[in-house]
């Protein structure tokens, strides 16, 4: 098998971004997702559950998440929900993104677009 | 409710990717508190844009795709089971390449043939007229409740005061029933342009501007003339300059303002309503009808007191439906108008009514049936095709029974092998479709080549979205019918004794065998329906030749001329023609010479009121008869015999007491009890016009087609009242179209300028009138043979395939002593048992249907007996021929051969 190459995801699509933050601090299910990218974002962000999914299966099918046979909490509320949560894969992937990232907000920094020091 | 919708939405998805994600969209679904909507149409369009993403995943990387929704276990994907199936179908029809191409060039005739005549039916009854909103368009007619002809012409001041009294329409214009052959002089000489007077807000009513230059304003007073771009192309060389330049018409200059667009056509021919019975198809040049000065006076529009005619009917009318209104509350306004009329003016209106006809059924509505006609006989013709395909694949399904009983040991479900086996004939008719695609264009050129220039529309027939969309449609319709036979038989397959069996040969499940004996009964009942049809229109066909038309229609040369305009007084335009006749009857090869102002067969007709002396009768009851001027030796010339008393003579002139000729009609309708010759009558509403002699009776003429029923008709003298554009016709010794040339040098050496039109023989004016009836007989009699073929083949192939199977049994029965005789009745009966119950199917449902044919018949009823008992004998002949071929291979069979087979 080729040798993995975060680089080679990025850019990562808003979605997709969103989707990897919302997994950073732990499994979560689908609708779990949804709420945290809603309330993280203030409102302003608002994901559709047909968007989530095909951006799910996109990161499924590339190895960037996993999903979890069993649920982590026994006191779920369904136990039809899938929990995922990121692999080693995906975090690398998701720290390269914001490494993209910080390195156009620090370029915006130096055009005095955004405040902050240069 | 909400969850139901939820789940169609969800159908956008792929199937896979429901299967995965499905739940958990609906958990979250019932969780969220957004608006339905909305949600619902984003979830379908994810759904398809997925569908988009997983096909080019699949189309770049198929191998990959089972993973696609699932990373442990794998699943087949709609794409994938596609796939798999179109190899294995073409792999398979690459092995037996005769067998493929049979197929297919069988369904691309049947789909590319039916397609051609749904391209026909859609351009001349589907497309809309080339008006804006043309639904909204209805044309207006006067009804004459008296003769109960409802489709009269309307009167120019009944058209006024329809135009100002009503309310359901948006505008409503007016135009002349007939096409005028105008007089044009140029510096090449004179010409005639085909001209139609109109009402200038007719242009803007209809919607259509012009291509160049301008139409008519609604006030337009000044002499100005629009061309039709075919006129401008054909003989101004499309030169945009003509606009502006005069056109001297008749002796007045006329300005040109404006080209019309390629694709407008006004009035169609069915426009010009009962009266409007016209070879010329093509307006050259539209003209303003004006209610004053010099056009008016030439337009015969005022009377001798100045007032707008109501008395005489030769306008039709055209209107915009105002919006929501439909054509009965239109008749419902005219009527009421009508009624107004009737009350205002007794003298004039009585016993005239209304009528409002959708403009495109004014158009196209006469040719309907017959269009239907062709439309049902090609579906026929396809479903038989289609049969015969049917049963080509069930026949070679049976081949493949071990091939579908592996699969189905194997695990393959009978919903999939039923799949692949649709999939196949669906495979086999698109390409069918592709190459009847080509077939489709050859017919129709072929069909617009073929078709006679009276049908309506025939050249706005062309290929459009419609026409394609039908292609796709019975391709895939075509597909399905001819693979659901095979896919329900084979999929019923059973396994262990289909490979059991195997060893030993096979013999069809009697599944198969029935479904191949519903093919023949189908094929001979469909086969029955088209050839009963195609032998009743050939009949009336016959019919219609046979008729006598009251003349003699060969050796007769016609034509029609206009006078030179200088000629104004009558004795001017006498002295004309007394040397024009004598010069024509000096040419050599002419037996006599006459002439009239309607020639039977190619013309229109004009009818006046007569009013019998002794006989006082209100003016508006007076009877209607047909008008026309006998020239010359006008009867002996066209073989119209005389029936009674005597022809005009040259005593009749202008000083002379005037005399009238009228025909075996008139005679008997007016006359019935009495001699007409010496009676007194007057035609037209004047009082004060000296009474007119009847002196001699004719024999009835067809005149407006050979199967009108001949009309009352009186002919004047044309020495008392000379006609300026006049039919001539000529008898001749030999073959008329000969001596064309010579009657043309002939007339360019009395006047250089004289401008003659129309010239052509009787006999082919007769066959022309016959010409729509010939086409639909060439096209239905075609399906007829195509349908008799078919059959053929069906049977042949059914029987064929039945003794082949049976080789094992037919053996074993030789080798027990049974005489090959006894084999061949045994096939032949069978084959024949079958198709008398095709038969007598196909006789039950002609008879009901035969009736729909009528508007088609001629001389023999719907249930004429001859063709009811033809039919279904050569059918039946047909079907035991067929069967004979296989009975005598199976008398061949030797039975040694037969049972050590396997």
């Amino acid at each position: 098998m080729d040798k993995f190459r975060p680089e080679s995801f990025l850019p990562l699509t808003p979605v997709a971004f969103e989707i990897l933050l919302a997994l950073a601090d732990g499994e979560r299910h689908g609708y779990s997702i949804l709420q945290e990218v809603d309330t993280r974002s203030g409102g302003a962000v608002s994901l559709h559950a047909g968007t989530l999914y095909r951006a799910l299966a996109r990161l499924l099918e590339s190895d960037l998440i996993e999903e979890l046979r069993q649920s982590p909490d026994p006191n779920s509320d369904d136990e039809r929900r899938r929990y995922y949560r990121l692999t080693t894969r995906g975090v690398a992937v998701a720290k390269a993104e914001v490494g993209r990232l910080e390195g156009q907000l620090a370029a915006a920094r130096t055009r005095r677009l955004l405040k902050g020091r240069a | 409710m909400k969850d139901l919708l939820f789940s169609i939405a969800l159908l956008a998805y792929p199937r896979a990717f429901r299967v995965r994600f499905g739940n958990e969209m609906r958990d979250d679904f019932a969780r969220s508190n957004r608006g339905l909507v909305p949600t619902l149409a984003k979830h379908v369009t994810n759904g398809f844009s997925e569908r988009g993403s997983a096909f080019r995943r699949w189309a770049y990387f198929p191998n990959f795709t089972p993973h696609l929704y699932e990373s442990t276990g794998s699943h087949f994907m709609f794409w994938d089971t596609l796939r798999a199936d179109i190899r294995h179908t073409l792999r398979l029809a690459i092995k037996t390449p005769v067998f493929s191409t049979l197929t297919v060039l069988a369904l691309a005739l049947g789909i590319g043939a039916t397609t051609a005549i749904f391209a026909v039916v859609n351009g001349v009854l589907l497309r809309s007229l080339p008006y804006r909103d043309d639904a909204r368009l209805v044309n207006i007619w006067s009804y004459n409740t008296k003769e109960n002809l409802p489709r009269n012409p309307i009167s120019p001041a009944n058209f006024l005061d329809f135009q100002k009294m009503n309310s359901t329409l948006d505008g409503l214009e007016g135009y002349f029933t007939f096409v005028t052959p105008t007089q044009m002089v140029t510096e090449s000489g004179t010409e005639i342009a085909y001209s139609n007077f109109v009402t200038t807000g007719l242009f803007q009513m209809l919607g259509r501007t012009a291509a160049y230059g301008r139409t008519f304003t609604i006030n337009e007073n000044a002499p100005v003339v629009m061309l039709s771009d075919g006129y401008w192309r054909r003989r101004w060389g499309a030169d945009p300059r003509i606009i502006g330049k005069t056109l001297a018409l008749q002796g007045t200059p006329f300005q040109v303002i404006g080209v019309m667009p390629p694709d407008f056509v006004f009035p169609y021919p069915g426009m010009l309503g009962p009266s409007g019975f016209t070879r010329i198809t093509g307006i050259d040049l539209w003209l303003p009808i004006t209610f004053s000065g010099p056009g008016a006076a030439a337009n015969r529009m005022l009377d001798t007191r100045g007032q707008i005619v109501r008395n005489v009917h030769w306008w039709g009318a055209i209107g915009r439906m105002k919006t929501g209104v439909a054509a009965q509350q239109v008749e419902a306004d005219m009527k009421t108008i009508a009624a107004q009329l009737e009350q205002a003016y007794p003298a004039t209106n009585k016993g005239w009514s209304a009528t409002a006809v959708a403009s495109i059924d004014q158009s196209v509505g006469t040719i309907r049936p017959a269009l239907m006609i062709l439309l049902a006989g090609i579906a026929f013709v396809l479903v038989m095709a289609s049969v015969n395909v049917a049963n080509l694949l069930l026949a070679r399904s049976i081949a493949r029974e071990k091939e579908l009983a592996t699969r189905a040991a194997l695990g393959a479900g009978r919903s999939r092998l039923a799949r692949q086996l649709l999939t196949e004939s669906i495979l086999f008719a698109l390409a069918g479709g592709a190459v009847g695609l080509v077939v489709m264009f050859w017919t129709l050129r072929g069909l617009i080549a073929m078709a006679p220039s009276s049908l309506p529309r025939i050249n706005e027939v062309g290929v459009d979205w419609r026409v394609l969309l039908a292609a796709g449609l019975t391709t895939i319709l075509t597909g399905v019918l001819v693979g659901v036979l095979p896919a329900l038989s084979s999929a019923s397959v059973n396994p262990q004794a289909t490979l059991q069996d195997a060893s030993r040969g096979t013999v069809g499940g009697s599944l198969r065998r029935r479904a191949r004996a519903a093919l023949v009964v189908v094929e001979v009942a469909l086969a029955v329906a088209i050839t009963t049809g195609a032998v009743l229109l050939l009949r009336s066909f016959v019919s219609v030749t046979n008729i006598d038309p009251g003349f003699e229609t060969t050796k007769l040369l016609t034509w029609q001329m206009n006078i030179p305009v200088h000629l104004t007084s009558n004795a001017d335009r006498l002295a004309f023609y007394r040397d024009f006749f004598a010069r024509m009857e000096a040419l050599p090869g002419v037996v006599s010479v006459g002439g009239t102002t309607r020639v039977p067969l190619g013309s229109t007709s004009v009818s006046t009121t007569v009013q019998i002396e002794g006989r006082p009768v209100p003016a508006a009851e007076l009877p209607e008869v047909q008008f026309r001027r006998a020239m010359h030796n006008y009867f002996p010339a066209m073989g119209i015999p005389i029936r009674r008393g005597r022809n005009f003579d040259p005593n009749d002139g202008p000083n002379a007491p005037s005399v009238a000729v009228i025909n075996d009609t008139m005679a008997r309708k007016l006359f019935p009890n009495e001699d007409p010759i010496g009676k007194h009558v007057r035609t037209g509403p004047n009082p004060n016009q000296p009474w007119t002699t009847i002196v001699g009776v004719i024999g009835d003429v067809r005149h407006g087609g050979l199967e009108e029923v001949p009309q009352p008709e009186i002919y004047i003298n044309y020495l008392q009242g000379a006609p300026v554009s006049p039919f001539i016709v000529v008898r001749t010794v030999a073959d008329p179209a000969g001596l064309a040339e010579t009657v043309r040098a002939e007339v360019r050496r009395i006047d250089k300028n004289l401008p003659i039109y129309e010239m052509r023989t009787m006999s082919a004016m007769r066959s022309e009138t016959m010409s729509t009836r010939r086409f639909i007989l060439l096209i239905v009699g075609a399906f007829g043979a195509l349908a008799l073929g078919l059959a053929g083949i069906g049977v042949y192939g059914v029987m064929s395939l039945i003794v082949s199977e049976r080789t094992r049994e037919v053996g074993v029965r030789l080798a027990l002593g049974a005489e090959p005789s006894q084999l061949l009745t045994m096939i032949v009966g069978q084959a024949a048992k079958l198709a008398a119950i095709g038969v007598a199917i196909g006789m039950a449902v002609s008879l009901p249907m035969a009736p729909l044919l009528d508007s088609q018949l001629y001389g023999i009823s719907s249930f004429d007996p001859l063709t009811f008992i033809t039919v279904p004998i050569a059918l039946l002949t047909i079907a035991t021929m067929a069967a004979l071929f296989p009975a005598r291979n199976a008398m061949k069979i030797d039975p040694l051969a037969a049972l050590r087979i396997d």
